[in-house]
């Protein structure tokens, strides 16, 4: 498996477990974090969560690979150009449902989850075509 | 007739060329060994200048290597 493909599987893994917690938490269970502590601390730990999940496996990889430098070609460029590409205009949706239109219809934490999920969606979108675009059987071309 | 715009020769040239590797190919012409099998199974149409030194790494012209079939229609991901 490329390098770049095990890292997009590596962001996945550690991006999408916690924050699919996070969610549900915030949707389904609005009551059990009520002031700004509580809010902020839960995802200060789902943030960790993930941050040392990917620390950790990033490092494993690295020692696997026994420090070689990334390297990658043409082909492993276009499929981050094309992921990256659509990644952002996922993400630029998300912002203008947040900056635009939700100030006008809702408040507070609201507003803070659904920036974060457009963040959390984008990253998402973007590993997922990362992946598919080494296992797909479409044809790319540079 | 070809299913794929763009088919190649390559798997055989390497075999032609003493059975040499696809990791020994991708660093003669600066690619991943991911990368040429991907080229040889159709699944990614190289940038001109890597065709060209794929081509050079066999002594051969381009157009004996790659070859561009008009009437094929395979789905394409274009990455541009």
């Amino acid at each position: 498996m490329p390098s770049f493909e095990k890292r997009a599987w590596l962001s996945l893994w550690s991006q999408c477990p916690p924050y699919i917690v996070y969610f549900l938490i915030q949707g389904l269970m609005p009551t059990v974090f009520t002031t700004f502590l509580e809010r902020i601390a839960c995802l200060a730990v789902v943030a960790s969560v993930h941050a040392i999940a990917y620390l950790v496996g990033l490092a494993l990889m690295k020692r696997q690979e026994r420090g070689e430098p990334l390297l990658l070609d043409e082909r492993d460029r276009a499929i981050d150009g094309r992921a990256t590409r659509i990644a952002y205009f996922v993400l630029l949706t998300g912002m203008i449902v947040v900056g635009v239109v939700m100030p006008f219809t809702d408040t507070g934490w609201k507003i803070t989850n659904t920036a974060l999920f457009a963040i959390v969606l984008a990253e998402t979108v973007r590993d997922v075509l990362i992946v598919t675009g080494y296992r797909g059987k479409a044809r790319l071309a540079h | 007739m070809p299913t794929e715009p763009l088919t190649n020769e390559v798997r055989l040239l390497r075999f032609l060329a003493q059975d040499m590797t696809q990791a020994e190919l991708g660093q003669r012409v600066g690619l991943t060994r991911q990368t040429i099998a991907a080229i040889e199974q159709g699944r990614y149409s190289p940038s001109l200048e890597v065709a060209f030194r794929i081509a050079d790494v066999f002594g051969k012209r381009l157009e004996e290597v790659f070859h561009w079939n008009p009437g094929a229609t395979a789905k394409t991901a274009d990455a541009k």
